[in-house]
């Protein structure tokens, strides 16, 4: 969706004080936001990337990657998505996994789809190339409830090959974290490789094309891991609520959220419970009432 | 003067060609060098038949639907500074003599192959071998390595080359023995008048400490996976039988005709062990 001057005029029709003016900076830079969740969010995703990174300096503080990991030394976490494959493809219940899956479970049903917007580097690599492209991508036409279905094909594939299918081979997390701990052991002249190392690169490097030419299609339809998290957007204790007297009809919120997210529909409505909400912050800081209007709360 | 893109296009070109006559680019010559083979491993009619898997290990198939391809035992055997563990690609070398190599994209080794893909196995046993601590069982979050007992621990067994093995041909080394984590009970010698003659049996666990500390070139003993161990049972004990009841005539044609020249041939370049 561009913005371009046509819905800023409407917005002056309507009697508004005009937004500052939109500047080159990917999905309609924010600017002179008093409210500096952006800035928070990139602060927690570093934070986790750089405690999965000491893992390569030998300190035991995040062990593995966004997929399984093992953190403060006894805490098992496994993605949920990826315990779902593993369950099915193995055909096996066990108590370790269903340990490691539970305290993801008890986080996501607090913050709902929050790893989307807050950890997953993927997201930030996304806006990098959003802001290179200014924004002129194509956006498809494409329910994200096809996600569902993808997301269930995946699992029948996973049962039928019995092997955890998208989480081993194309899941962006894992090649991610597969990249750079063999780029790591590959510097060090330590066991890996190459092949796999090539793979991964291969599929960030595709992701990041496709994200280049379909902004978002990935985290909107295609991502698995994400449509799980979205599941837990249904009844998390975080969401967005509104206070509907304050709104001017600018749409300012809908054109800044990169998800798609239909937001003033929902302005009747106590809580928005989109599945594709990211919880990223961008529609309560885009909003020209300065967090009034939308805020996130649990 | 302006700096133009073309301009920065044809700087990057020469640096980077600079680069390449100066260092002969060293991440290919890297490659190059892991795919080279120095010595042809011991025991080369014998595959290893999979991959060695990582202490309390399920079984193949059930391993491979577990495991998540989380990288936890990968790190955390880094972390222990063992670095014995590797992901596997589409076509993983065998361990322990395949020191590196491209492996190739396409699976030689079928559908396999293919499933195997992004899992953990121990890949260089001739440089990093797995210590049994036991850590990647304790922490792997999805069950796929389970809790076991250093001695239960079955990741394949060792068998020694009798061929190149220093023990067999008029020897005392005891450097195999010296490096087993279960010493006494995998050991068995049987001393003559060639050599102290060391043989593994069945109660080794497959961690390739070994494979490290054999001082022959290459190494004389080689890690198979315990299903392979059962295909190979058969000839592997008959040529260990044979050499021990084998008259002392036909032995010393046996070490002086065929053997020692090989293990002379790969002293000479044994220097890697000591760089």
């Amino acid at each position: 969706m561009n913005i371009d001057s046509q819905n800023l005029q409407t917005a002056d029709s309507r009697q508004i004080p005009p937004y500052p003016p939109f500047t080159k900076g990917g999905h309609g830079g924010i600017k002179n936001s008093s409210l500096k969740l952006s800035k928070l969010r990139r602060f927690v995703m570093f934070s986790v990337l750089i405690f999965f990174l000491l893992q390569f300096f030998r300190v035991k503080a995040l062990v593995g990657g966004l997929t399984g990991s093992l953190a403060v030394w006894f805490v098992r976490l496994i993605d949920v998505f990826a315990y779902l494959e593993s369950l099915l493809a193995s055909m096996d219940f066990t108590t370790t996994a269903l340990l490691a899956v539970f305290p993801i479970i008890a986080i996501y049903i607090i913050f709902g789809r929050a790893f989307c917007g807050w950890i997953c580097p993927m997201d930030y690599l996304f806006e990098v190339i959003g802001r290179a492209r200014n924004y002129r991508g194509i956006k498809p036409k494409i329910t994200p409830k096809i996600g569902y279905g993808i997301a269930v094909g995946l699992l029948i594939i996973s049962g039928l090959l019995s092997v955890p299918f998208f989480t081993n081979y194309l899941s962006h997390l894992t090649n991610l974290f597969r990249l750079l701990s063999g780029g790591v052991f590959f510097a060090f002249d330590l066991p890996v490789e190459p092949t796999v190392l090539l793979f991964s690169a291969g599929v960030i490097s595709s992701l990041l094309i496709l994200e280049f030419f379909f902004p978002r299609l990935w985290c909107r339809v295609l991502c698995s891991v994400g449509k799980t998290y979205g599941l837990f957007n249904k009844i998390s204790l975080l969401r967005l609520k509104f206070a509907k007297d304050e709104c001017g009809g600018c749409n300012l919120c809908e054109q800044v959220c990169y998800m798609d997210v239909k937001i003033t529909p929902h302005l009747d409505q106590p809580a928005l419970r989109d599945i594709n909400c990211i919880y990223c912050g961008r529609c309560v800081e885009g909003c020209k009432t300065k967090g009034k209007l939308i805020k996130m709360k649990f | 003067m302006k700096f133009t893109r073309r301009d920065f296009l044809k700087a990057s070109i020469l640096t980077g060609a600079t680069v390449m006559v100066g260092n002969g680019f060293p991440i290919l010559e890297n490659l190059a060098d892991a795919a080279k083979e120095e010595f042809m491993g011991p025991l080369p009619d014998i595959d290893v038949g999979g991959l060695i898997r990582p202490p309390g290990a399920l079984p193949e198939k059930d391993f491979r639907a577990k495991c998540i391809s989380c990288g936890v035992c990968v790190n955390v055997c880094h972390v222990m500074r063992y670095d014995a563990i590797a992901v596997a690609g589409f076509n993983p070398p065998s361990p322990p003599f395949n020191k590196g190599g491209m492996g190739g994209l396409f699976s030689k080794r079928g559908l396999s192959g293919i499933l195997s893909f992004g899992t953990p196995y121990i890949k260089d046993m001739r440089d990093f071998p797995c210590a049994l601590c036991m850590e990647c069982p304790r922490h792997c979050p999805t069950g796929a390595l389970q809790k076991v007992e250093k001695e239960k621990v079955k990741m394949g067994i060792a068998l020694i080359d009798f061929n190149l093995c220093f023990g067999w041909n008029g020897d005392v080394c005891l450097s195999c023995s010296k490096a087993c984590p279960m010493g006494a009970k995998v050991f068995d010698f049987y001393h003559g008048e060639w050599g102290n003659q060391p043989y593994i049996n069945e109660n080794c666990v497959g961690c390739g400490l070994c494979v490290k500390y054999c001082p022959l070139g290459g190494s004389a003993v080689k890690i198979v996976t315990k299903k392979q161990y059962e295909k190979i049972k058969v000839p592997y004990l008959n040529e260990f039988k044979g050499l021990l009841t084998m008259s002392n005539e036909e032995r010393y044609n046996v070490v002086y005709g065929q053997n020692l020249p090989q293990i002379m041939a790969r002293g000479r370049l044994v220097e890697r062990e000591y760089r």
